[in-house]
Order: C-alpha cells, then structure tokens, then sequence
C-alpha cells in the first residue's frame, strides 16, 4: 500500500457544523456592529484584549482545557472549527492565540497541579497571555543550539541570553524560555535542555522592540539579565526540554492558521471580481481549490488526533499542512497583487488587505519552523532520512 | 455503548471497506508481477478483465437487482485508484461507475457485456471515447433539443476511426447513427448533469491513485539509486523534490476523498457536489504537474524509458487530467462560484459547497 502521509479524510457531522454557524454569526454581528475591522494575518497582529476576554465569556477559548481548570472540556475538533471561525473573518485574535494554541496544551501535559491551577483558567477567560521564547540571534531552524544559559541557584534558577523574534513578548504575560540547563555535549545536542515560565515583569526582563519591514511592531528581542526562576516555574522535567519543545511545535505547526492568514485578501478578490473591479481569471478558482483541499486535509489531521489513532504519525501530517498552507497563503498574496495595476485604487480595502498581505508574506513560511526544515519532517516520514 | 467518545458524534472518518481493500491489493499486486514489460500501446486486457468480472468487480456500484455488488462510491474510488496505481488497461470507469450507472438511471437492460460510455454531439459523433473497439456496446448520452436520452447502441451500429490517447490506449472517434440517439430512453435532467461531474471526479480518483504511485516508485528509486557514494535520496535538494511530489499528491488524495464522501453520503443528491467536484479536478490537475514533472527528475534518464514503469503512470495522469473538462474549464467554474459567492459567503462556499450556509440537522 501506498506511504500514507496525511490520514483518511472525515466529514463534519451536524453537531459540529451547529458550533460553527452560532460561532459565523456571532462574528458576523460583531462585524457589522463595528467591533473589528477584518484583516490578514490577525493572529499575529491584532491584539484586542477585550475582544479575546468576550470570547473566553462565550466559552470559546481553553475548549480542551478540563472544566476544573476553568476550561471547557470539549474536543480538538470543537477548537478547530471555532479557530477556522476566527480566522476566515479576520478577527482580532493575537492576544489569546499563542497561550490558548500551545502554551495551554503543554502545562496540561508537562505542568504540576499547581501550574495548571495557576495558569489554565486565566488561559481560558483570555486574561492571561503568553509568548514564545525558542529563538535567538544564533539559533533560528538549528534550535538545539540555543545559548540561553540556566543555572542552578539555591531555590531555582538564573536565566541569562537573549530571546528574539519574541511575537508579541510587549503585550504578553510570561512565555515558555528554552534554555541550556546542563553543557553542550556534542554526542548528544539534545540534551541538557530545559522549559522555564518566564515572568515578563520580572527584574532582569528586558523587552527591545524590532520592528518590521512594514513600519509595525510585532516582535521583540527579549534580554534576560540573570533572571530567578524559583523552582517551582521549571516546565516538567529538567534536561526533557526538546522533547517538551518538539511536542509544542506539534501544536504550533497543526492549525488552520497556517492556511488562512490571507482568507480575507481572497474573499475580497473574489468579491471584486464579482463586481467587475478586477478581471475575471481563472487563478482565484485555484485558490480556492487549494484552501478547500486543505480545510479537509486538516479537518482530517484534526479528527486523528482526536482519534489517536494516527496519533504518531501527527507530526508529518501537520508538517504537510504547514508546508502547502502557509505556500498557498503567501501565493495569493502574489496572485492578487499580479492582477493589479498600478495607479488602480478604485478599492480601498482590497488594497489595504492586499499591502498588508504582501508586506506579511516573507514570515508565513518562516515561522513556527521554515518550509525547508519541514519538508526535512516530510522526507523522514517518507523514510528517507 | 456508553463508551463512545465525544468526536464521533463531529466527524464521521470516511474508509472504503477493509475486505475490498484487501482483495484489491492482493489482485493488483499479483497482476503487476506477472504483466509484461510496458509497451508504448496499451491494449485492453482481457484476462484481467475477466478476473475482475469474476469477483463482480467490473459491476461493483451497480444495484444488486441490475445484476451489479451495489457498492457506494467510497469503495468504488478506492478500485479505481488501486487499478489506476496499476497502470491495469481496463475500462472500470466506462464500463461500470459511468455506463453501468445510465443505464440504470434509463432503466435500460444490462447484459454485462464490456461497455463504453460517451456523449456524442448534435451530428452524433463522439471523439476520444475511451476503448470504444473493445466494447460489445456503447452507451450514449445524447442531448436532444433540452432533454438527455441514453442508448445503449451496440459496435456493429456505430463507425469507429481508431486513434490513442496520450497514455497510448484506444480513444476512438466513434460515429453514431442519429437513429439509434434519437430512440434513446429520456432520462431526468440531473442526469445529464451529473454525468460530467461523475466523469470528472472517476477520473480524479483514477489520476490520485496513479500519483500515489508514482510516490512509491520515486521512494523506492531515491533508496537503490547510488551517486556520489551513496542513495540519492540523502540528498536534500532530492528529499526536498521528492517532499513536494508527495505533500502535491497528498492535498490532490484529500480533495477527492473530501468529494467522494460528500457524492456518497448523498447519493450526489448534495446542490455541493459542483464545487466538490470543482475542487478536486482543479487540485488533482495541478498536482499532476508537480508530480509528473517532479518524478521524472528524481528518476533521471532511466525513468525515460519504455521498460521502466514510470511512464505508464505519468502518461495516464496527463491524458486523464484533461478528460471531463480541461483544469482551466474547471478553475473557471470554482472561480465563477468563488466570485458569486462574493466576500462574505467564500467560506460558506468552502465548508459546504453552497454559497448559503444551511443547517444540516
Ligand atoms: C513573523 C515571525 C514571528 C516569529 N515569532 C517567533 C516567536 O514568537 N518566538 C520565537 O521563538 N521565534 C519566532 N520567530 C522565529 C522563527 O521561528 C524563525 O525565524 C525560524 O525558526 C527560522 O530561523 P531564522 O529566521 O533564524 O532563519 P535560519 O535558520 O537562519 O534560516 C535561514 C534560511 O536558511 C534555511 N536553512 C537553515 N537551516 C537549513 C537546513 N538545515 N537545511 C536547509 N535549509 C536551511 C532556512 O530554511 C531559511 O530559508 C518568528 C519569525 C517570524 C518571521
């Protein structure tokens, strides 16, 4: 039989595609009440924080959180369709997404009792935020090699090195550092890692902005000077961090975010050329295949990790995801912008959503691990590596 | 069952049946390791074919009273992607899932005997129908000022001009007495209409099954292949190659699948199945281009010749591609949707098929 990359696809029963529409409509209304103005790429950049809170209020975020961490106990599947949801519409979501995506997940795996007690519920009213400290300024896709330094000090540890990339560290609470907590030993570069729960607050934080080809600040390089971690805020095991690290980016890589950061740009397309502002072409049928191929490749990758039956084989899957989506995303960022003329600006918001897009585009297969390393994931899936 | 989990009342996992898989791959398997080395002409194989008549394979969907196994259309992909993945010269499609189907929709006898499938224009002349020589019959579908009529027209009737596709079988241009279209059975409407839409998505099941191949005879290449001192498939630049022809095929697998069960679950009842159908032709087409293309530099010059295996999947992938409807006929149709749909029901579209959402309880 033939290398199964992606597992079997599913259809979406009733119960779910109920979620769905109370969900659509409640955006809809939320839109044309003024609530939020739609754009591209709103998980990363739009931060409301009173729009995340309203939909903690509606029992929308921590949906795999447990009910008695203030979560609510539902399915992965339940999450997919409301984050497809929030993303198709534009939504302001940038101030939950990365706490509510992996950070949640991950205490609930690797947390203590008192951890999860501390964290979970404020995750799930969309009160706490958090960041994410894996990069720096010498470890990009060779993350192993990060030089943050953990030592051991009576009570807990120091933290010292630099973060960079940090999404969002200005506006967030705390993120999840990976650091080297034991020597390098070449033999073995995996070990003598270690997840720590940084407190942004605390002394010894400092947070610079980097601001973005585009004029906008999205992230930040994030100097930890000696920062004490008491022990207590030490992420499951010390010396597991790249199990731990690898078993987040599972979570990070998997979503439908990494399809629909331009939904927006080719609603409007597709709108425009509807209205004859732009010239009819066979390209946008195109795209939308696309997308709607991989709204089921990863409504399929959803159902098996809900399933657990395909559990291993998540992580190509995702990988397949992520590669083709965030691809796909970026070329319709392209597509529209050749269909456009310059000195054409009949259309405000298609131009805005398509500058934005464009400008967006060079991070989309960056991000969360670049398309070459994930198809590095890919070929040893196929068994080539 | 108390036991039940919560999901499987969310999505419902859309599987061909294990027993028929089983038997597939175990005839398909056979018939490649004992089938001849690749020829540049591809002729009907009639022993196959009477194999899979034996099984009662070559009437799978047909209904039990119509002397077929009443098979769905999940388990119907699932042959026609595995014969495909075979490079099997048998008229599955033509025969079965599409002329079995008229003439049942018409309610016209069927007597087994091997057919084709073709819809003829006004002057009743159809071109590139598919095995058109081998058939005993063929049936017709025939548009007749607004209304569709279906005749099942046997070979001595009918003047036949042999020609081959791209993939080297026979797809003839077959002349029809306008007599024998004029006395066709009347059939509804839908079934015109929805004959294209089976055709289109027959052949992208066929096409997903011939691309998954092609990804196990790339694998099975880049690991026995040695340059350099070792398997050209240590080489990045060629995992990287062989990744896309793989992630290609895999998205072209999930968009007919997502089609397949959608016809199945509503008969192709569901107002959807354009889109669906859209969705799969436009994405199986461009995958083709990744994967023929891709699988063909993986393989270097070897994969260029006529002994090696490559060419009887990559020659069928391009000659299948364009049949029932070319992918820039298919990516305007998504695209004339899409546009319709306008901004605010483009996900609507997506999710369901339909620009309207509509709750499905
Ligand atoms: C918008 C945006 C937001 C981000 N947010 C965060 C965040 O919140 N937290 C965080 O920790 N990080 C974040 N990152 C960082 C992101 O994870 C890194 O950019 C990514 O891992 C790549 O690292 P790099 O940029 O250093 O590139 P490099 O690793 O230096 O790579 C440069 C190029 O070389 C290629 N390359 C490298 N190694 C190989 C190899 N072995 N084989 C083939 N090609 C290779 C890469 O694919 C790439 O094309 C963000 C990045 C972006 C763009």
């Amino acid at each position: 039989m033939s290398a199964r990359l992606v597992p079997p696809g599913a259809r979406e029963l009733p119960a779910l595609t109920e979620l769905r529409l109370e969900v659509r409509a409640f955006l809809a209304e939320q839109v044309a009440a003024g609530a939020f103005v739609p754009h591209v790429d709103t998980w990363l950049t739009r931060w409301d924080r009173d729009f995340t809170r309203e939909l903690g209020r509606r029992g929308w975020l921590g949906m795999v959180i447990p009910t008695a961490y203030g979560g609510q106990g539902r399915t992965y599947l339940e999450r997919f369709v409301v984050t497809e949801e929030l993303l198709v519409v534009g939504a302001p979501v940038a101030a939950h997404w990365i706490a509510e995506r992996q950070i949640g997940p991950s205490l609930l795996r690797y947390g203590t009792e008192e951890q999860k007690q501390a964290f979970l519920p404020g995750i799930s009213r969309g009160e706490v935020v958090f960041g994410i400290g894996m990069s720096e300024p010498d470890s990009g896709s060779d993350l192993a090699s990060v030089r943050t330094r953990a030592e051991r000090v009576d009570g807990g540890w120091r933290l010292t090195g630099t973060k960079l990339w940090t999404s969002g560290a200005h506006e967030a609470d705390a993120f999840f550092a990976l650091a080297r907590s034991a020597p390098l030993d070449p033999a073995h570069r995996h070990d003598g890692l270690s997840q720590f729960i940084v407190d942004l607050r605390a002394p010894g934080v400092t947070i610079r902005p980097i601001i973005s080809m585009g004029g906008d600040h999205h992230f930040n390089e994030v100097h930890l000077d000696g920062v004490l971690i008491p022990d207590d805020r030490v992420l499951g095991e010390v010396g597991e961090g790249w199990a731990q690290v690898t078993s987040e980016l599972a979570h990070e890589r998997s979503g439908p975010e990494r399809v629909l950061s331009t939904f927006q740009l080719l609603a409007a397309a597709a709108q425009a050329m509807d209205d004859g502002r732009l010239p009819t072409d066979p390209g946008l049928g195109r795209h939308v295949a696309r997308v709607a191929a991989l709204h089921h490749m990863s409504f399929a990758v959803s159902t098996a990790l809900e399933s657990a039956e395909h559990g291993a084989d998540a992580d190509t899957a995702a990988a397949v995801v992520k590669v083709l989506g965030t691809t796909g995303e970026g070329d319709i960022a392209d597509y529209v912008d050749t269909l456009t003329a310059t000195g054409w600006a009949l259309d405000e918001e298609l131009d805005t959503l398509l500058h934005a897009a464009i400008l967006q585009r060079p991070g989309f297969t960056l991000r969360g691990g670049t398309n070459e390393i994930l198809r590095g994931v890919i070929a040893r899936g196929l068994g080539m590596r | 069952m108390t036991d039940r989990p919560a999901w499987r009342g969310l999505a419902d996992p859309t599987t061909p049946d294990p027993d028929l898989v089983a038997v597939l791959t175990e005839l398909f398997t056979d018939y490649r390791s004992a089938r001849p080395t690749p020829t540049a002409v591809v002729d009907l194989d009639r022993r196959l074919w009477q194999r899979l008549e034996d099984l009662g394979l070559t009437r799978l969907t047909g209904s039990e009273t119509a002397g077929g196994s009443g098979g769905g259309w999940v388990d119907a992909a699932a042959l026609l992607g595995l014969a495909a993945a075979a490079a099997a010269p048998v008229p599955l499609a033509e025969h079965d899932v599409l002329g079995g189907w008229l003439l049942e929709a018409a309610r016209l006898p069927n007597d087994g005997g091997l057919r084709t499938v073709c819809r003829p224009d006004p002057s009743g002349v159809a071109l590139n129908v598919t095995w058109a020589r081998d058939a005993s019959r063929i049936v017709a579908l025939w548009e007749d000022r607004d209304q569709w009529r279906v005749s099942d027209v046997t070979v001595d009737r009918v003047g036949i001009e042999e020609r081959r596709n791209l993939a080297g079988e026979p797809s003839d241009t077959v002349e029809f007495d306008l007599d024998d279209l004029e006395a066709g059975t009347v059939v509804a409407h839908e079934i015109g209409e929805q004959f294209h839409l089976r055709g289109a998505l027959a052949r992208s099941a066929q096409v997903v099954g011939a691309m998954e191949r092609v990804v196990e005879v790339v694998l099975e290449h880049v690991r026995e292949r040695q340059q350099f001192g070792r398997p050209i498939g240590r080489f990045q630049a060629v995992q990287h190659l062989v990744s896309d022809i793989a992630c290609e095929t895999a998205l072209a697998r999930a968009a007919t699948d997502a089609a397949v069960a959608r016809a199945a679950a509503s008969d192709w009842r569901d107002p959807g199945m354009l889109f669906a159908v859209g969705v799969a032709k436009s994405c199986v087409g461009h995958a083709a281009s990744v994967v023929v293309r891709g699988s063909h530099q993986v393989l270097g010059a070897i994969g260029t010749t006529l002994e090696h295996e490559l060419h009887t999947l990559t020659r069928p992938i391009l000659a299948r591609r364009s049949e029932y409807g070319s992918l820039q006929d298919w990516d305007e149709t998504l695209t004339a949707l899409a546009s319709s749909a306008g901004r605010d029901r483009l996900w609507s579209l997506i999710t369901t098929g339909r620009a309207k959402a509509h709750r499905t309880t």
